[in-house]
């Protein structure tokens, strides 16, 4: 009996000895396995060079895969919300606009320092003889010089009815008609709410350019500058358009819309040319 | 070139006076209502029997008279549109001293009188109301659907330019 629970014995030997050192290996990896999940630092060692190069690899496909989504989103994020984003841009824009004026204002001190520095010149002579005989100050005439004044549009508008009349532009970019009745319209509404009797609005001025009105019995001439009027350009300015309504007052009945713009045009095309 | 011709459109808040300049200058129309402060100038050219006509269409805001419109608007107006709302008789209740008031003090200026939402019709009121002497001289526009809205204009620069 004894021998044969040693034959056993020996038989369980021989056929579980494989099984026992494959459970004892297995077991000792998963102790492993455990410890390395358990313990963040060896974790960390196993994970991290997998994340690292996942991450790698998506911030290299961004631009690919998501750029079109986020570029799509941004644009309709703008659009739907315009006002918050002017709002978020506006103290940036003020801070360049503000640095661009500061520059801007640099170059004028600079280009007035040059000028003051030919003070001598026959220029500078010629300027104190202008400001003496016309009672204009220097300075003034000294920032004409720099910023010149233009004559960008000029309108032949009817009294009432803004109808316009005639006309001669520089740069042919707005919609003549239009513009005449809603200058009018405005002209109407602010001598009608300020209601000074037989007072008409002479001026109309919007950032960089001034409206000048010159007020006659049917109609009125609007001219649109740009730029440093002085006391004697807007001299001659109105003596030019005291000549057009000596020629078209009589007839302005009768004139067409041509043969006002061609009055105009002949009077006021040469006005570049004329010295301030 | 001849000098192009204003026109006024006259009428109570709402009744489409907008809306149907935007649908002659623009061919175009929005349900969304934004009341006209003040006024708005839009121009037109037409050409009829050949002749191109200027259209300066002057949309002034809603005032249940004319009475109450800015005058300096209404001065140098070739001719006037009428605009009343089909669909509510308070822009119509008065029309006829609204009439008088412009034979008045535009004696020679036509006038063309419009009743605008005729989509309308059989919904609010009936189409029937308006086949009474009263509005004979009437053109009914729809300017959500683009009836008729040339017509009222080509009909009132017609009257213009045989005066």
């Amino acid at each position: 009996m004894v021998e044969q629970e040693e034959k056993l014995q020996l038989l369980r030997d021989i056929l579980l000895i494989d099984d026992r050192q494959v459970a004892n290996a297995i077991n000792e990896r998963i102790d492993a396995i455990t410890q390395t999940i358990d313990t963040k630092e060896k974790l960390s060692e196993k994970v991290d060079p997998i994340l690292d190069e996942r991450f790698k690899t998506f911030i290299e496909e961004i631009p690919t895969t998501l750029g079109p989504t986020i570029t799509k989103t941004l644009k309709e994020e703008i659009a739907n919300s315009k006002d918050a984003v002017v709002e978020a841009l506006y103290p940036i824009m003020g801070q360049m606009i503000k640095k661009y004026i500061g520059a801007e204002i640099e170059k004028l001190s600079e280009a007035i320092n040059q000028k003051m520095a030919k003070t001598f010149s026959m220029e500078g002579l010629k300027r104190k003889v202008i400001a003496r005989f016309t009672g204009q100050k220097e300075g003034d005439l000294l920032l004409s010089e720099l910023d010149k004044p233009i004559v960008n549009e000029i309108f032949a508008i009817q009294k009432g009815s803004g109808i316009l009349l005639g006309n001669y532009s520089v740069s042919n970019k707005v919609d003549k008609d239009m513009v005449s009745g809603m200058l009018t319209a405005i002209k109407s509404f602010v001598e009608d709410a300020f209601g000074g009797g037989n007072q008409n609005l002479e001026s109309i001025d919007y950032e960089l350019y001034s409206i000048h009105i010159y007020n006659f019995h049917s109609y009125y001439i609007a001219v649109v500058m740009s730029g440093h009027m002085t006391s004697s350009f807007e001299n001659k300015l109105e003596n030019r358009v005291l000549k057009v309504s000596r020629k078209i007052s009589s007839k302005i009945d009768s004139l067409s819309r041509n043969e006002v713009d061609k009055i105009l045009t002949t009077l006021f095309k040469t006005w570049k040319a004329i010295k301030y | 070139m001849a000098h192009p011709k204003k026109i006024v459109l006259l009428g109570h808040f709402g009744v489409g006076k907008t809306s149907l300049i935007r649908r002659f200058v623009e061919s175009q129309f929005s349900e969304d209502y934004l009341v006209t402060v003040g006024v708005h100038v839009k121009k037109k050219e037409i050409s009829i029997d050949g002749n191109n006509i200027t259209l300066v269409i002057w949309d002034i805001e809603g005032n249940t008279s004319i009475d109450k419109a800015r005058k300096s608007y209404l001065l140098g107006t070739s001719g006037f549109i009428y605009v009343f709302d089909i669909s509510r008789p308070e822009t119509f209740e008065s029309l006829e001293t609204e009439m008088k008031y412009l034979q008045d003090n535009f004696e020679n200026v036509p006038v063309e009188i419009v009743g605008n939402k005729k989509d309308k019709f059989g919904e609010a009121v009936s189409e029937e109301f308006f086949k009474t002497q009263r509005f004979e001289n009437c053109t009914f526009t729809s300017a959500k659907e683009g009836d008729n809205v040339e017509d009222a204009f080509e009909q009132l620069t017609r009257k213009m330019l045989a005066i």
